[in-house]
């Protein structure tokens, strides 16, 4: 198709002329574009953000399992398997909730085993390391007013235990961490109410993560009535919930979706009675029905070009700019302790290209078949008729 | 070219600037993941912080299924978050 200057002149000048029309499409491509990409946006960064922590979790995780609830373990559970080759470590973990009434919200107990070594990236001060001591998540720390070295109390049923905050994890880990209060594993026990001989589950680390499956039916064998999780399994699970999940989202877009095919149709059903004047007279005046059409194309691809850009755009700035003001508070329930939503976002020219693909190239078709109907007709019948 | 037609060129030059803004935003905010590794090997658990007052909604790789459903059969998760993040299954 010959795309000359003047065609292009025309083409853009047309836009203009019929500029109301166009920025009410330009308006409602935006706004759809923006809504629906948003949900996109927000889920491919949230399953990225879940599998980078993922790559890192034990190979299998061992819970107890009693009247389908979960249930508390001995930490020797699995010490016939701890010498089986394969079995890098077996590491019996304390962790669970608690409420805080004075802020209304769970916290995240997690009890520290061991000396691990400290990270300053991910936090100020220090981690746990004496009795009394705690590390505690931005989000937590705020809530209750906490500094480094600050003195807090947490409820035991009536009473209440002392902790220095020994130190508090930076925003940018905020996404993990907000409801989170690090302490040693006896504190752990003691806010929890757990016995010293039982555990909330084992975290076993593999030396060949293929030997996951057989490991696991071993287990399953070994404790029938216990629950192990495969790394694989739930990374592969996590994805698709997110993924499933934000399809209703994308059903709250329907109205939306469904004016913009209004608008589509409009275009599909017929042209204005300028618009058939205008191809009458350009055909009169010599133009073949491929410029008529090559012109329409032209600016039926400015118009979905440049609202498909827009709301690339808004929706990137609502997600990683504004933090997804729209999506969040559905994200974030009832809860009080809550993180900054700072995600890092997976938008390539990949992306891109199949929005501007799955937008543009199906508005150029719809728009240009009437144009073409108009331009296979006899210019004088298209003229009278007009 | 007429000052229509440049008009519009413009137009379209802003938004393809604004296209390559947002992909240049992109790769520049892209984190290597370290610190995310750092506080799941801390912790030891993946789930992410985001609905933190249910414990089907804090830690849904750790909950049993159906979690927020086992107090009584077919009830419904009555928290809104639920809607958005549902306990995985075990066998996708």
């Amino acid at each position: 198709m010959r795309l000359s200057v003047s065609l292009l002149e025309h083409a853009f000048a047309a836009v203009l002329r019929r500029r109301g029309r166009n920025f009410a499409i330009v308006v409602g491509i935006a706004l759809v574009t923006a809504l629906a990409e948003s949900v996109t946006m927000l889920t491919s960064a949230l399953i990225h953000e879940y599998e980078t922590g993922a790559a890192v979790v034990p190979d299998l995780v061992v819970q107890g399992l009693v009247g389908g609830r979960p249930a508390l373990l001995a930490p020797d559970t699995l010490v016939s398997i701890a010498s089986r080759p394969g079995v890098a470590s077996i590491e019996p973990r304390v962790w669970g909730y608690l409420y805080l009434p004075s802020i209304e919200a769970n916290v995240t107990i997690v009890g520290l085993a061991g000396s691990i070594a400290q990270d300053a990236r991910i936090l100020e001060g220090r981690l746990p390391r004496a009795h009394g001591d705690a590390a505690l998540g931005r989000a937590l720390a705020d809530s209750l007013g906490m500094r480094v070295g600050d003195t807090m109390a947490l409820p035991i049923g009536e009473r209440w235990e002392t902790f220095r905050v020994s130190g508090i994890f930076r925003a940018s880990t905020a996404m993990r961490t907000a409801d989170l209060a690090l302490v040693q594993v006896a504190d752990a026990r003691h806010l929890l109410g757990m016995p010293d001989d039982r555990v909330t589950d084992l975290a076993v680390r593999l030396s060949t993560s293929s030997e996951a499956a057989p490991i696991a039916r071993e287990i399953r064998t070994l404790i029938p009535s216990a629950r192990v999780l495969e790394r694989d399994l739930v990374t592969r699970a996590y994805a698709l919930t997110f993924g499933s999940r934000s399809g209703l989202f994308a059903m709250m877009l329907l109205p939306a979706l469904a004016a913009l095919l209004l608008l589509a149709w409009d275009r599909l059903t017929g042209l204005g009675e300028e618009e058939r004047r205008e191809i009458a007279v350009l055909k009169l005046v010599g133009w073949s029905t491929r410029d008529v059409m090559a012109v329409r194309m032209l600016e039926s691809g400015v118009v979905a070009f440049v609202g498909t850009s827009l709301g690339f755009t808004l929706a990137y700035a609502d997600v990683f700019m504004l933090g997804a003001p729209l999506l969040r508070d559905a994200l974030f329930g009832w809860s009080h302790l809550v993180p900054a939503l700072e995600l890092t976002p997976e938008v390539s020219v990949v992306d891109l290209a199949l929005l501007l693909g799955s937008i543009v190239v199906p508005f150029v078709f719809v728009s240009v078949i009437p144009a073409f109907l108009a331009a296979m007709r006899d210019p004088l019948d298209g003229w009278r008729a007009s | 070219m007429g000052r229509p037609s440049l008009a519009v060129l413009a137009l379209v030059g802003s938004c393809v600037a604004l296209d390559a803004w947002v992909l240049a935003s992109a790769r520049a905010r892209r984190s290597d993941g370290r610190d995310a590794r750092s506080v799941v090997r801390l912790v030891g658990f993946p789930d992410l912080a985001l609905s933190t007052n249910a414990r089907w909604l804090r830690n849904p790789s750790s909950v049993e299924p159906w979690a927020a459903v086992s107090d009584h059969p077919a009830s419904l998760d009555t928290e809104p978050a639920g809607a958005v993040i549902g306990p995985p299954t075990e066998r996708p």
